[in-house]
């Protein structure tokens, strides 16, 4: 195996003992976040981090020079207008976008200190460390137990399987519903647990950093109640960048806030409280109060 | 007044040229349609002849066969439609598999010794699970130490030490393959015995699975017991009929087996389609009792052209006693040859450019190209089958195997167009779904991507497999036989095909009386072969399209 898989192993112990700083940012983190009460004075050191960020799709810009800092277990959200960016930003963290022809990122975005943009990087290593959830449910028309347990297969990962995907489909609030038919199709249940069972699977390797685009604009209400109160409960463990456009979601879930605004700009990033009762910008509480959008 | 009344109503728009317009396409739709069946009525006819029946025939099977079901159809429709359409696909389910195992059941009276068959699956069987065994510890051995094991275990189970490989340096075999063992054991079962062992167990397992489901152990073994004693049923009644205990293993496991399993599983697991099943029962017994009414009060059935003896004996030098046999044995191993060899070739094509393949020209080239393959002639491909096997590479004319590369060649850019139509209707959002819980490329196409387009590949395929067992052209270009006496002993030999010997009976040199009972014979059985093979398509897409 090259080094860049060392780096960005599937192996979840191997990549905090890779780099160095990595575990001493581990330490920092969690002191940080015993001492510090959600009104966050000093910010714990980020997890996911971007200097002068571009991605144009062709000759579009989508994203123009966004920095910012992730911090670890937190909830993150994005929000903002159609077409803003969010999806791009998103799917730059875990280097979906590669699988986009037209689409070419500049500048740096790294997680725990490594450029994920480096040459070295394996995409498919990377992403094994960061989870994903879709807008649109899409669990494989497979068995449920077959969906929970697909990352382990194919990440390879050691244990008892049956535990990780009863534990994943417990943390996942889905165990109770559907623990006498895991061999049913997850395509036979309804939209709200198949998003969950999709959180499930994300999970269920054990990834690092929770990225989600809209996961509940698909969703009924009773089914994106379920959705938001479980994001609020992985955030103990994970970190979680959630995308968004329904404002009190974000709100209601997230520790820190980031607002994009047409141009693929990131406009305003802060603590979720002070973003939407006192925002800095006053292009950022028009959109915020509805005036535009 | 006329002007005030539409005033105060909307009114009327002409409809006139859009009511024309929508018959003209009715018409449009119906109008090969109707052709094709008249014509087919018409041979049918021809062939089954109906009104030389007894016109008590007639009757007694319309008192005990066509009322009875109409009633059964009826009162299942009453209770539930979804009932009468598992009665209905149970009856198709049974003719079809039936018609399968008349085919299998030939290759292994005929062609494969049932001694080489066993001893074939176990030369499989025992790398399979080598293979299996080395792949389930697959984070402690290395990929390449894998595939070694595995093509070693194949290698040394079918061609023994140092097999092919050594006869090329001269060196003659030193260790027998497994293959070669076990064909050569001087002691073995009975035949029947060794055709139940190895069809006995799997179609038992499939179908335990299919009925017993999630149920507990003893249903498993009960449904399971069940299969394996039609099974040896099969082979140990069928003398009593007159029939070989081979054939008649095959077809308990092939024909009746699957049938039988199917209705269990509507029978347990669907109750309210139960009465469903009322209708094939009807079918089955009211023949049975028809059957037997007619021959005791001697009504004469129809003098059908097709008849036992047609499908069973060979060509003869008068048309009454002409028979289909070696040209549907021929056209089953054309099929099992063009399968072998166009489909992994034409669905790896269709997964790499649809998977793999850099959008650049190179690959647009290839693209158009692939379209135009599908639009060649047929008989260029006889013609390219001719020059490039029997002229270029010396083969001998009009063999199995050459008449199997030839068509493969003709439909392999149909099975790659089809195939990669099914693979294209794979959603984005599941491959992105793979991709993004780290999968690599392999793993997608391997795990989400082929099982979900699988029933759609496998209908285009059975498909361009209907196309080529219908062709004539390709095998006269490269000189496959037009009347052959018997069945071919393997792909070396030459052999005849349905649609050739039914074009050699209609050609001028047979004379008017084939083409008279011969040709319209031959025809209904080719195109019930064909309307067989497309249904079992057309479920297959239905049911993948009820799963969507
Ligand atoms: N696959 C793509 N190809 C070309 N342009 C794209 C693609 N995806 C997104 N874009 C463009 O990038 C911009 C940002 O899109 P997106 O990130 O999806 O926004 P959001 O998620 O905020 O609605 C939009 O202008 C969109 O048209
Ligand atoms: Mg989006």
């Amino acid at each position: 195996m090259s080094d860049n898989t060392s780096e960005f192993s599937a192996d979840a112990g191997d990549g905090e003992t890779a780099d160095p700083t990595a575990d001493d940012m581990v330490i920092e983190t969690d002191v940080a976040s015993a001492t510090s009460s959600s009104e966050t004075t000093t910010t714990p050191d980020p997890i996911i981090r971007s200097r002068d960020l571009d991605v144009f799709y062709g000759e579009e810009q989508a994203l123009d020079s966004i920095d910012i800092d992730i911090p670890e277990n937190r909830v993150t959200a994005i929000i903002g207008p159609s077409g803003c960016g969010k999806s791009t930003f998103l799917r730059c963290i875990n280097r979906m976008n590669d699988r986009i022809e037209a689409c070419r990122v500049e500048g740096e975005l790294s997680l725990r200190g490594k450029n994920v943009y480096d040459p070295d990087v394996d995409p498919v290593a990377l992403r094994r460390r960061v989870g994903m959830v879709f807008q649109e449910p899409n669990p494989f028309p497979k068995s449920i137990y077959d969906n929970v347990a697909y990352g382990l297969e194919i990440q390879d990962v050691e244990g008892d399987h049956d535990e990780i995907v009863e534990q994943s489909l417990k943390r996942a609030a889905l165990w109770d519903e559907v623990s006498h038919q895991l061999d049913s199709s997850g395509l036979e249940l309804s939209g709200g647990q198949q998003q969950r069972l999709c959180i499930a699977r994300a999970i269920a390797p054990d990834p690092e950093v929770l990225l989600m685009d809209e996961p509940a604009s698909a969703l009924d209400p009773v089914a994106t109640s379920q959705v938001e109160d479980l994001i609020e409960e992985l955030a103990e463990d994970y970190t979680v960048v959630i995308v968004t456009h329904n404002m009190q979601q974000a709100a209601r879930i997230s520790d820190k806030t980031a607002v994009f605004l047409t141009g693929g700009e990131l406009v305003e990033f802060g603590d979720t409280d002070q973003i939407f009762e006192n925002p800095e910008h006053d292009r950022v509480e028009d959109y915020i109060t509805g005036k535009f959008g | 007044m006329a002007t005030n009344n539409e005033i105060e109503g909307f009114g009327r728009v002409s409809r006139t040229a859009g009511t024309l317009f929508r018959y003209l396409l009715l018409a449009a739709t119906l109008f090969g349609l109707v052709f094709v069946t008249i014509l087919l009525v018409y041979v049918a006819n021809d062939a089954i002849r109906p009104l030389t029946a007894d016109p008590g025939w007639h009757l007694t099977f319309f008192l005990t066969l066509v009322i009875p079901t109409l009633a059964a159809g009826a009162y299942a429709n009453r209770r539930d439609i979804a009932a009468l359409r598992t009665g209905v696909f149970t009856i198709g389910f049974v003719v079809v598999a039936l018609m399968f195992s008349g085919g299998a059941a030939m290759i292994f009276v005929d062609i494969v010794e049932p001694l080489t068959w066993l001893a074939f699956l176990l030369a499989l069987a025992v790398p399979t699970a080598v293979t299996m065994a080395v792949v389930s510890y697959d984070h402690r051995v290395s990929f390449v130490a894998q595939f070694v094991v595995t093509v070693a275990a194949f290698y040394l189970s079918l061609f023994g030490v140092p097999g092919p490989l050594g006869s090329l340096a001269g060196v003659s075999t030193m260790v027998p393959s497994l293959f070669g063992f076990v064909a050569g054991l001087p002691f073995a079962p009975a035949p029947w015995l060794m055709m139940a062992m190895t069809f006995g167990p799997p179609v038992a397992y499939v179908g335990s699975r299919y009925v017993a489901g999630d149920r507990d152990r003893r249903t498993h073994v009960l449904v399971g017991a069940g299969v394996l004693a039609v099974v040896l049923a099969g082979g140990a009644l069928a003398p009593f009929a007159g029939v070989d205990p081979v054939p008649g293993v095959v077809v308990a496991a092939v024909g009746i087996a699957p049938p039988l399993v199917y209705a269990a599983g509507t029978a347990v697991n669907r109750p309210t389609e139960r009465v469903g099943l009322l209708v094939p029962a009807t079918v089955v017994v009211g023949s049975l009792v028809g059957a037997v009414a007619v021959d005791v009060v001697g009504f004469a059935g129809p003098q059908s052209w097709v008849d036992w003896a047609f499908l069973t004996s060979s060509h003869s030098s008068t048309a009454a006693e002409a028979g289909f046999y070696p040209a549907i044995g021929g056209s089953i191993l054309l099929m099992l040859t063009v399968a072998v060899l166009a489909f992994p070739v034409g669905i790896g094509a269709a997964v790499y450019l649809e998977e793999y393949a850099p959008n650049n020209r190179f690959t647009r080239i290839i693209d158009v190209n692939i379209s135009n393959l599908a639009g060649v002639p047929s008989v260029v491909y006889g013609l390219l089958g001719l020059g490039l096997f029997v002229t270029y590479l010396n083969q001998p004319p009009g063999t199995v195997l050459l008449g199997g590369a030839t068509l493969g060649l003709l439909i392999l850019p149909i099975v790659i167009i089809s195939a990669r139509e099914a693979i294209r209707a794979v959603p984005e959002e599941t491959r992105a779904a793979s991709y993004g819980m780290g999968a690599t490329k392999w793993q997608t196409v391997k795990n989400v991507v082929l099982p979900r387009s699988f029933s759609g590949i496998l209908t285009g395929t059975i498909l361009a497999l209907g196309r080529a067992i219908g062709e004539t052209a390709p095998l006269i270009m490269i000189g496959a036989p037009n009347v052959k006496y018997s069945l071919p002993a393997g792909l070396s030999e030459a052999a005849s095909a349905m649609p050739l010997q039914v074009y050699a009976w209609s050609s001028l040199y047979a004379g008017d009386d084939f083409y008279q009972k011969a040709v319209p014979a031959g025809v209904v059985v080719l195109v019930a072969i064909l309307l067989a093979m497309n249904s079992i398509a057309i479920v297959l897409r239905n049911k993948y399209q009820s799963t969507e």
